[in-house]
C-alpha cells in the first residue's frame, strides 16, 4: 500500500518532551519518523499532545528534551535553523489566521516576496496558480473577513502551499467550519496528498483518513499509544485506549 | 353617538400626530445640518442667558477692534504676521517635531518593554515611572536649567526634548497595548511562513496594531499640542507666551485669551478631523 514512498526519512524526533507550567506534560519522549510523501494522521482525546506536536516541529514550541531534525536540518537553539525549518515547512491552523489588513492575494504573496525573496512577477504568478488551484481566483482582492470559513481555510492552505514547503502540517483544519464547507477543505488537501506532499495531519475525518492516509498515530496524555497503518487501525487497533477512544468518535458520527 | 364621535376625534388627532411625526422625521433624516443647528443655537442662548448678568457685573470694556493688530501687522512694506500668529508657528514647529519624537521614543520604548531581555525591560519601566510620576512642568524646568546645560542645548531644543519625553512615555503605553492586543494566531502564522522577527512587526504585527489605537494616538497628538503651552514657562515665545505678553501691554485680557483658546480649538478639531477621515479610510480598507 506504501508503493508511493520510497523516499528517506525527512522528520525524525527522538524522546521529545514539552512540559507547560504546573507540570503539565503535553509531550512525553515522543519519537517519530516521517518518510517523504508519507501522509500521517494523528488523532487523540482532547489534550492529548497532538497541536503541541506539531507546533514543535517548526519551532512554534520550543522542546524541553529529544531533538528533532527536519530535512537534514537539527531544530536546535539555532536562530538560522529554525527559520529555515520554517520555510519548509507549512503549516495551517484551526482558525486560519489569515491577515485580516491584506487582501487574498497579499496574503499568499507575502511568503515568496519578503521570505524567498521572489521578484513581484515571479510571486504573483505563484499566487494565481494557488488560487485556481484551491478554486477561488476570482477571490484574489478580496479580504479575508468577506470570504466563508471554507474559503477562508483555501487561502490558508495557498498562503503555506506559496513557500513551496516540503511538509505541509495541518491541525483541525476543518474543525471550525460549517459542515457543508468540511468537504471543500478536504478535496483540496486530497488532492496535495495525492501529488505526493508530505502531510501531518490531525484531524478527526475519518473518512480523509482511509482515503489518503499512508499511516495513523493515536496520542493520548502526551505519548503516542499507538502508530499502525489505517485500515488494520481502524478494522483491528492493538490498543485498548485506541478502541475506546474509536467507538467514542465512530458513535458521535465522526465518519 | 357621542363616543362615535369622541373616536373619530381621536382617531384624526393621532393620525395627524402621526403625520407631524413622519414629517419631522423626514427633517431630521434629510436635514440633520439643520436640526443640530437649532439645537446648538437653542443651548448657546441659554448659556449666554445665565452668564450675561455676571458680566455686566463685570464691567468690562471689550475692545475687539484692537484685536486685528494682534494677529497682523500692517507695515509700511505690507502685511507680515502679528505676535499672536508668530506665536503660532512656534507652537506649531514645537508640536510637529515633538511629535515625531514621541513616535518614535514610543515605539522604541515599546519594543524595549516587550522584548525579552531583562535589562530593556527595566530601563523602559524606569523611564516610564519617572515621567508619568512626575509632574510635566517640573520635567520641563528640570530639563532646562539642570540637563541643557550638561547637554549643552539651548532653549528650544530642551523644551521640545521634554515634551517628547512626556508624552512618548504615554505613547508607548498606547502602542505597547496595541501590540499585545493582537492575537496569538497572527504571530504565529507569521512565525510559521518563517518571517524573521523584525518583517513580523513591520508586515503584521504594527499594521494591525496601529489600526487598533489610531484613536488613542490621535488624542495624545492633541494633548502633546495642548501641553506645549507650558513652554512659556522656559520663555520660549509660543502662542501662549505671546498672548501673554500681548496682554500685559493692552489688558485685553478677554480678546486675547479667547482668541488664544480659539486658535488652539481650531487646530485640535482641525486634526482630529483629519485623522478621523484617514481612520475612516483604513476602516473601508479591511471591511
Ligand atoms: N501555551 C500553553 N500553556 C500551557 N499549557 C498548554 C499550552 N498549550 C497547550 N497546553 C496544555 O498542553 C496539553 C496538550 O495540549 P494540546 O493543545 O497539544 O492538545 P491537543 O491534543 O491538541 O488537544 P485538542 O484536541 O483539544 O486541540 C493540554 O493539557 C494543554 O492544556
Ligand atoms: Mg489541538
Amino acid at each position: 500500500m506504501n508503493s508511493k514512498i520510497t523516499g528517506d526519512t525527512i522528520i525524525s524526533t527522538k524522546n521529545i518532551s514539552k512540559t507547560f507550567s504546573r507540570d503539565i506534560k503535553a509531550l512525553e519522549k515522543v519519537s517519530l519518523e516521517v518518510k517523504q510523501k508519507e501522509v500521517v494522521v494523528i488523532i487523540g482525546p482532547s489534550g492529548s499532545g497532538k497541536s503541541t506536536l506539531l507546533r514543535c516541529l517548526n519551532g512554534l514550541e520550543e522542546i524541553d528534551e529529544g531533538s528533532i531534525t527536519i530535512d537534514n536540518t537539527p531544530l536546535d537553539g539555532h536562530h538560522h535553523n529554525r527559520l529555515k525549518i520554517r520555510t519548509e515547512v507549512g503549516m495551517v491552523f484551526q482558525n486560519f489566521n489569515l491577515f485580516p489588513h491584506m487582501t487574498v492575494g497579499d496574503n499568499i504573496r507575502i511568503g515568496p516576496r519578503h521570505v524567498r525573496k521572489q521578484n513581484q512577477a515571479e510571486a504573483d504568478q505563484i499566487t494565481d496558480e494557488l488560487l485556481k488551484k484551491v478554486g477561488i481566483y476570482d477571490k484574489i482582492d478580496a479580504y479575508p473577513r468577506q470570504l466563508s470559513g471554507g474559503q477562508q481555510q483555501r487561502v490558508a492552505i495557498a498562503r503555506a502551499l506559496a513557500m513551496n514547503p516540503l511538509i505541509m502540517l495541518f491541525d483541525e483544519p476543518t474543525s471550525a467550519l460549517d459542515p457543508e464547507m468540511v468537504g471543500e477543505v478536504l478535496e483540496v488537501m486530497k488532492d496535495l496528498a495525492h501529488e505526493g506532499m508530505t502531510m501531518l495531519v490531525v484531524t478527526h475525518e475519518m473518512g480523509f483518513a482511509r482515503e489518503v492516509g499512508d499511516r495513523i498515530i493515536f496520542m493520548d496524555e502526551g505519548k503516542i499509544v499507538e502508530e499502525n497503518s489505517i485500515d488494520d487501525f481502524f478494522d483491528n487497533p492493538e490498543e485498548k485506549r485506541s478502541k475506546q477512544f474509536l467507538s467514542k468518535i465512530l458513535h458521535n458520527g465522526g465518519c | 353617538m357621542e363616543l362615535i364621535f369622541r373616536m373619530n376625534i381621536f382617531q384624526s388627532v393621532s393620525e395627524k400626530i402621526t403625520k407631524l411625526h413622519r414629517h419631522l422625521n423626514i427633517l431630521k433624516v434629510r436635514q440633520p445640518l439643520f436640526y443640530e443647528t437649532v439645537k446648538f443655537l437653542l443651548f448657546s442662548t441659554v448659556i449666554i442667558l445665565i452668564i450675561a448678568p455676571g458680566l455686566k457685573g463685570l464691567n468690562y470694556r471689550w475692545q475687539w477692534y484692537r484685536l486685528p493688530d494682534y494677529l497682523l501687522l500692517k507695515t509700511k512694506t505690507g502685511i507680515s504676521a502679528g505676535p499672536l500668529l508668530k506665536g503660532l508657528s512656534v507652537t506649531l514647529f514645537i508640536s510637529v517635531i515633538s511629535l515625531c519624537l514621541t513616535v518614535i521614543i514610543g515605539f522604541a520604548t515599546a519594543l524595549l518593554r516587550l522584548s525579552e531581555s531583562i535589562t530593556a525591560v527595566f530601563i523602559s519601566r524606569v523611564y516610564l515611572e519617572l515621567i508619568r510620576n512626575t509632574p510635566l512642568l517640573i520635567q520641563l524646568f528640570l530639563m532646562y536649567f539642570v540637563i541643557s546645560p550638561i547637554l549643552g542645548i539651548g532653549r528650544l531644543p530642551s523644551a521640545i526634548l521634554a515634551l517628547s519625553l512626556f508624552e512618548g512615555a504615554y505613547t508607548s503605553e498606547i502602542i505597547r497595548s496595541g501590540i499585545i492586543s493582537i492575537e496569538r494566531g497572527q504571530w504565529e502564522a507569521a512565525h510559521s511562513l518563517g518571517l524573521p522577527k523584525g518583517l513580523v512587526y513591520r508586515l503584521i504585527i504594527l499594521p494591525q496594531a496601529f489600526r487598533q489605537v489610531l484613536p488613542m494616538l490621535a488624542s495624545q497628538a492633541i494633548s502633546l499640542i495642548k501641553d506645549s503651552a507650558l513652554v512659556s514657562t522656559i520663555a520660549i515665545y509660543d502662542l501662549t507666551m505671546r498672548g501673554q505678553v500681548a496682554i500685559s501691554e493692552t489688558f485685553l485680557t478677554f480678546e486675547i485669551w479667547f482668541t488664544v483658546a480659539a486658535v488652539y480649538l481650531i487646530i485640535n478639531i482641525a486634526l482630529s478631523q483629519i485623522i478621523m477621515i484617514f481612520e475612516r479610510r483604513l476602516k473601508k480598507v479591511d471591511l
